[in-house]
């Protein structure tokens, strides 16, 4: 008899708690406040503009640029092999594969950083993984490696080996015979995320 | 977040292993509660006995009521936590059948299983004739594929359907519960039969 | 409340532990619990042995065989497995463990046996078209708040009821 009665208060106590709460829908995916706050504190999630030139003087298969200013910008100037898609169309369906996939490391680059921080943001927001930004945008590239800046006579030696990588680069990349925007490098298919779906179940 | 296993990826094995601790936990409430009798089963349409009616209640608010607050405190992501497929027709034809069963046999699968476990010698001659049954229903599909796979409306929650919010309708479920809970127990004393409690 | 309760354990707080294990069931692994799928394995498996090839060809069973797992190695098996120990364990601790074959006095032991079977035979049949039992559609759906589940508690539960007339004999 006590615990019916004992029982029945609680569930139902309980019941017009559960009755007032809102609806929520949790997705295992996104990322709340603190945990976006955490990856900007790791910092790990801006690529250098030496080492982007690099990567792109060797060929190198992991990183795909993303360019994502308007299409006339793109078209006037552009890094290798980089793909547009411009900022607003971000998550249309047809680039939303690109963004979301986990076969290579996605690099933003805007002018500045502006844009490329925001677009690492919403999309580090919805869980997607594998994207980055370009230290600094084009403005930077240009300061860096097209244009490096010759170091003091005091600075160390360090400094004026990195000076001399960089005209290396600048060589390569304004040369002639550099590789140019429109270079014919095909935009690998981009490999799609697995989604989480609901778990099979029940009596069967 | 939860659900740990599909979200963590975790091994086939590890799942298989909780499997069967759930799986251990379930039979252990079952026995207790006294579902390893047929007769105290039955009990519950002669109105002599309604522990079904306490346990099942109690159990499926429980995990509700849990759904609904872990789902509110981010426990949980409710978009991979299963809910039935609807087929209207078969989930009717289907139950209309079961509760004929469950009141000629006296069991349900799984409380057969546990009743079996503890030597009930009905229960094994269940389980045998669900197996029969199972294979009846294989031999003849052609014959009931149609009405199997008809209206398919996909998982759709009661709440949705009947345009309330999940807490609402726990309530709701709640508060009938309640009520079955008192009525029922009124019943029972007033359908009761010692013989019959002192026997199960 | 007295009769034989304190020989059983309070319904509420065998709900209330049922209940746990069903939610740490759906936290866990995402799902509840079940026990028809487990029998429909155990029958599967049983024609796949006999002859593989009449098993590819049914219509029904074809679904549940696939080339290298085998159909016994699956979630339901197991926990059914679980059920199994679990029941036994705790019919060791409550000293109920013994054959008994259980009926109403009023019939014979033959007609017992013939309604096991044929209640069990009912029943298996009609889990596979429901797409479930009392335990995987009802009290794991009504858990999720599932239509599936509801409906297919109510019928099964009402069913009963309006049979229980016909079957009193057997019973009280």
């Amino acid at each position: 008899m006590r615990i019916r009665f004992v029982l029945s208060i609680v569930l139902v106590c309980l019941g017009l708690v559960a009755a007032i709460l809102p609806q929520t829908k949790n997705s295992s995916m996104e990322l709340d406040a603190q945990q976006l706050l955490n990856e900007i504190q790791l910092e790990n999630y801006v690529i250098s503009v030496d080492e982007m030139a690099n990567a792109l003087i060797n060929n190198d298969p992991e990183y795909q640029l993303i360019d994502l200013r308007p299409e006339a910008d793109f078209k006037a100037y552009s890094l290798p092999g980089s793909l547009n898609i411009p900022f607003d169309s971000l998550f249309s369906e047809t680039w939303v594969p690109y963004i979301d996939q986990i076969a290579r490391k996605n690099v933003f680059y805007s002018n500045g950083t502006t844009l490329a921080s925001e677009a690492w943001m919403l999309t580090k927001q919805k869980g997607y993984k594998n994207n980055y930004i370009l230290n600094g945008g084009l403005n930077n590239w240009f300061a860096t490696i097209i244009e490096p800046k010759e170091p003091a006579s005091t600075d160390g030696e360090e400094a004026f080996f990195q000076y001399e990588a960089r005209l290396g680069m600048k060589q390569f990349f304004t040369g002639a015979g550099a590789v140019s925007s429109s270079s014919s490098k095909q935009v690998k298919k981009p490999v799609p995320r697995k989604k989480k779906k609901m778990v099979a179940g029940g009596c069967s | 977040m939860g659900p740990i296993i599909p979200l963590f990826e975790i091994s086939e094995e590890i799942n298989l292993l909780i499997a069967f601790l759930i799986g251990l936990g379930f039979g252990f409430a079952l026995e207790q509660a006294g579902f390893s009798s047929s007769r105290k089963l039955a009990g519950m349409f002669y109105g002599y006995d309604i522990t079904v009616l306490k346990v099942f209640f109690t159990a499926a608010i429980t995990a509700m009521l849990g759904l609904l607050f872990m789902n509110y405190l981010g426990m949980i992501d409710m978009s991979i936590v299963y809910v039935n497929d609807y087929f209207m027709s078969s989930a009717i034809i289907g139950g209309i059948i079961m509760g004929a069963g469950f009141i000629i046999g006296g069991f349900c699968p799984g409380t057969s299983v546990c009743a079996a476990a503890i030597g009930k010698i009905d229960a094994m001659y269940f389980i045998g004739g669900s197996l029969i049954g199972i294979l009846l229903f294989g031999q003849t599909y052609p014959l009931w594929e149609k009405l199997h796979n008809a209206q398919h409306l996909g998982s759709l929650k009661l709440s949705d359907s009947i345009g309330v919010s999940d807490g609402i309708l726990g309530l709701l479920v709640i508060a009938a519960a309640v009520v079955m809970f008192w009525v029922g127990e009124m019943a029972e004393r007033r359908f009761k039969r010692e013989d019959i409690n002192n026997e199960i | 409340m007295e009769k034989t309760a304190n020989k059983y354990m309070n319904p509420y707080l065998a709900g209330l532990m049922l209940g746990v294990v069903l939610l740490a069931s759906f936290y866990l692994t995402g799902r509840g619990l079940g026990a028809s799928g487990a029998m429909r394995s155990v029958v599967v498996s049983s024609v796949n042995t006999v002859s593989h090839d009449y098993a590819e060809t049914s219509n029904y069973f074809s679904k549940y065989i696939s080339g290298e797992k085998s159909p016994m190695k699956s979630w339901l098996v197991l926990e059914v497995l679980g059920v199994l120990v679990g029941g036994f364990i705790s019919g060791a601790f409550s000293g109920r463990l013994n054959f008994k074959l259980e009926k109403s006095p009023k019939i014979t032991s033959k007609k017992r046996i013939y309604l096991a079977i044929i209640g069990g035979a009912l029943f298996g049949f009609g889990s596979q078209l429901g797409r479930g039992c009392t335990s995987g559609a009802a009290l794991t759906g009504m858990a999720t708040l599932s239509l599936a589940g509801y409906v297919t508690m109510m019928a099964i539960f009402g069913t009963a009821f309006a049979l229980a007339y016909f079957f009193r004999k057997n019973w009280i």
